[in-house]
């Protein structure tokens, strides 16, 4: 798994690129709760991953309701046909806010 | 020598380490489209063999990398059985739940995902150990 982060405006941008499994989620989790304090919003690309495990989600969920209690936005954006069908196997889609484009992602800041 | 087998077994013997997930997804996808599943039925048996190893990692072994697990993948004449043996501690069955659908926990997604995949699942514990089973029947399509 490759992890990489680039700013634009007040967004911080993560890029993920391979599998998010038991073996890779915490560099996956540690990486998104040290991006949620340095900009008003996370945006999360997920195009380049091929597989995503329920411990994946699971960090998913818990980056979301810390940037709730942060008051900051964590948006998804660029889902991988293997990211959609866990999504819709755990029923998660309607917890997030999930855009098909980067550009639909930042546009919502 | 017994004779040629009429279904494809392939078993593996592995340590209780996350970095052989990979290589274990990486043969169960192939296997499942041999049996006959389309691409997004093979990525879900993946998704939901690669959920109970790392049940067995993070429950029975408690994250330990040096625990064995054996694990079977039977072809029979109608889908595919998985079978898992551990030798770490028994599951408590009153914790294996799945989550509620469409919540915000993030809690028991696994289980979830190997219930709504396989079409059965089966936990028994004896004296050689730990024993998870999963069937999944190939429906054929009109």
């Amino acid at each position: 798994m490759k992890i990489s982060l680039r700013d634009v405006g007040s967004v911080r941008v993560v890029e993920v690129e391979g599998d998010v499994d038991l073996g890779t989620s915490p560099a996956f989790r540690r990486t998104l709760f040290e991006a949620l304090p340095h900009a008003a919003t996370v945006a999360l690309n997920l195009q380049a991953i091929r597989y995503i495990d329920s411990s994946g989600i699971a960090t998913l969920i818990e980056v979301l309701k810390a940037s709730q209690r942060l008051n900051k936005e964590f948006v998804l954006f660029g889902l991988s046909p293997a990211v959609e069908q866990v999504f819709r196997l755990t029923h998660v889609s309607r917890i997030f806010k999930i855009f098909q484009t980067e550009q639909e992602a930042l546009g919502t800041t | 020598m017994t004779g040629t087998p009429r279904y494809l077994q392939v078993s593996f013997a592995l340590p209780s380490d996350p970095r052989y997930l990979p290589v274990v997804r990486g043969a169960i996808a192939p296997l499942a489209a041999a049996i006959g599943w389309d691409e997004c039925d093979c990525r879900a048996i993946t998704l939901a063999v690669d959920e109970a190893l790392t049940n067995v990692i993070r429950h029975a072994y408690q994250n330990r990398r040096d625990g064995l697990i054996e694990m079977e993948c039977r072809e029979s004449s109608d889908g595919l059985e998985i079978t898992l043996l551990d030798n770490g501690a028994p599951p408590d069955k009153s914790s294996i739940c799945a989550r509620e659908l469409g919540c915000d926990q993030p809690g028991g997604l696994g289980t979830h995902i190997i219930r709504e995949v396989m079409d059965s699942v089966s936990y028994e514990t004896s004296d050689k150990g730990n024993r998870f089973v999963a069937r999944k029947t190939l429906r054929k399509k009109p």
